[in-house]
């Protein structure tokens, strides 16, 4: 009797199997040179910031090192999620490897669910490195500017880094729900062009939808406003994600903000994932 | 009193798979009511010109593809279903692996994704490594490996959770004589443990040689399909191999059967096979693969 037959006759959703999918994944990915350049490059933007000194010392100077990394962070990482999601699904589609998974006992559920997990652990790298350079930047700037200017420093430090560190977390969950745009994306594309292209079109639309809820939600006509306050549900409004504002310096994320956005995100990623299912699930390899 | 048939590994019922070619809905019908029956222990081919059919007809069988209409059953199972694919293993035609992993790797990764007992996978993996002949090479990255090796890989990937049926698309593609007589030779071992093989290939003398039935597809229809020895055999006619006669003695032989009501129809030299009297040349390489 085979091996695997020994077992049972059904097949199970298997998570095990959804992480192996996944963890083959993440080292296709980490071995690509992609994401090495894109990572050298977020860090090297992250460390440049310190060497803008032309602003004033004190908490002016800490907040642009912080908007400046978190700046880096989303550029990089938004292009690195899009880059590689379409690089590693298309990958396995060319060079049909797809086929040699797919034609095994395994779900097409498991296979895009892997995929993503994977691509979710490669940008969570890329943000765990970028936010602690970022922190560490930050506190040996100001332990530099509370023995320079002790004064403005009275009350202790300024920063708070705890928020800092849910902030990349934040941004971290924001590329989990691209991941998983472009992911749905590539199920039904058939170039890794298109898939880029597309992925990147969604990435704006997402980041500025905000404004033309802004401009069409006082308008009279029903209709014209129903269909904006629609796309504004079928579009994650990436602006949520943009705390920064409220964090680092003098102001903090309260635990609700924190636990809403992150629902947002986990809930728009449970949707479009299971779109992308879906469509892959119709798809003829 | 006859033998039971023995049971089917494949069962193909009026199988047709359209392609849309355009948003007008002109389709291409790739394969044509097809029904195929393929017993269990047997080494069968599936042969056809380019775009006959056959890759369609074995991804609808792995369940990659969803027929148009009719059914296809692996060990009794629909073919859409992922438990039809727990006793399948399958070679694709010019196979691409994961560059980056070793051989063991790549082996022990599939193994995985087919539910091999951690306690087994191991030994498994050194086994089917090693039946393939590639133990020596089993820690190099497979995007060192040259083309016979990638589907000696191949098929250590397609054996590793020890299947019951082998599907190998064009497994010799590409394949230099000597690689390719060692596919035959591993798949004729698969024979002697009992799996059934279905294969496809454009070298109808590798076909003849190991297969025990062939079907013959033309544009996704089925034109023929039986026993090797069914098909290619002339059943009226023998041949006698003796040493070389005189002329005069060519003559007598051919008065002989004459008077007995026989014609003598031809007679010829026999000849070796080039591809055996280029492997009888050739050196092969050592256990563990070939140079890259």
């Amino acid at each position: 009797m085979s091996i695997a037959s020994s077992s049972s006759r059904t097949v199970p959703f298997s998570l095990g199997r959804l992480g192996i999918v996944a963890g083959n994944t993440f080292l296709e990915a980490v071995r690509q040179k992609l994401f090495n350049f894109l990572l050298l490059l977020a860090v090297a933007l992250v460390a440049s910031a310190q060497l803008f000194r032309e602003f004033n010392f004190g908490s002016s100077e800490l907040k642009f090192i912080s908007d400046f990394g978190f700046g880096a962070m989303v550029f990089f990482g938004s292009t690195l999620t899009i880059a590689a999601t379409a690089q590693l699904f298309f990958s396995e589609i060319e060079n049909r490897t797809a086929l040699t998974i797919l034609a095994k006992p395994i779900w097409r559920t498991e296979f895009i669910f892997g995929k993503f997990l994977g691509v979710f652990a490669v940008v969570g790298v890329f943000c765990a490195l970028t936010t602690v350079l970022l922190l560490a930047l930050l506190y040996h700037r100001e332990t530099a500017l509370m023995t320079a200017n002790p004064e403005a420093f009275e009350n202790g430090r300024i920063i708070h880094y705890g928020d800092l560190v849910l902030m990349g977390v934040l941004q971290w969950l924001k590329f989990g729900v691209l991941a998983a745009i472009t992911l749905l994306i590539a199920s039904f594309s058939n170039t890794n062009l298109y898939t880029v292209v597309m992925g990147f079109f969604v990435l704006v639309i997402c980041h500025l939808q905000y404004l033309a809820r802004d401009a069409y939600g006082a308008v009279a006509s029903l209709p014209l406003r129903l269909l904006v306050q629609a796309l504004g549900y079928v579009f994650p409004n990436f602006q949520v994600f943009n705390l920064a504002d409220q964090i680092g310096i003098g102001q903090g994320i309260g635990a609700e903000v924190f636990l809403r956005v992150a629902g947002y995100a986990l809930i728009y990623i449970a949707v479009i994932g299971g779109l992308a299912v879906y469509s892959f699930r119709n798809r003829e390899i | 009193m006859t033998s039971p048939s023995p049971a089917s590994a494949i069962e193909i019922t009026g199988l047709t798979k359209d392609f849309s070619l355009n948003l007008r809905g002109i389709k291409l019908r790739a394969v044509d009511n097809l029904t195929l029956r393929v017993p269990e222990g047997e080494v069968f081919g599936l042969l056809g010109p380019n775009g006959s059919g056959k890759s369609t007809t074995i991804k609808i069988i792995l369940g990659l593809l969803e027929p148009t209409a009719g059914e296809c059953k692996v060990f009794g199972v629909p073919s859409g279903r992922v438990d039809s694919r727990l006793n399948v293993g399958y070679l694709p035609e010019a196979p691409y692996f994961y560059r980056y992993l070793s051989g063991t790797e790549l082996v022990r990764f599939y193994g995985r994704i087919c539910g091999v007992p951690r306690k087994q996978l191991d030994e498994r993996v050194r086994e089917v490594i090693d039946w393939v002949g590639l133990s020596g090479a089993a820690h190099r990255r497979v995007g060192t490996y040259s083309k016979g090796m990638l589907q000696r890989i191949g098929l250590a990937q397609a054996l590793v959770h020890d299947p019951r049926l082998i599907i190998l698309d064009e497994p010799t593609a590409g394949v230099d004589p000597v690689g390719s007589a060692e596919i035959s030779e591993l798949i004729r071992k698969l024979k002697t443990q009992g799996k059934t093989v279905l294969i496809t290939s454009h070298l109808l003398a590798q076909i003849e040689d190991i297969c025990d039935r062939v079907a013959i597809l033309d544009k996704g229809k089925l034109i023929v399909e039986g026993s090797v020895d069914e098909l290619v055999g002339l059943h009226d006619r023998q041949s006698l191999i003796v040493d070389s006669l005189p002329a005069a003695e060519l003559e007598e032989l051919r008065r002989w059967l004459a008077s007995r009501g026989h014609a003598l129809n031809a007679v010829e030299r026999p000849r070796t096979r080039l591809d055996q009297l280029f492997l009888s040349k050739v050196s092969r390489p050592q256990k563990g693969g070939d140079a890259q």
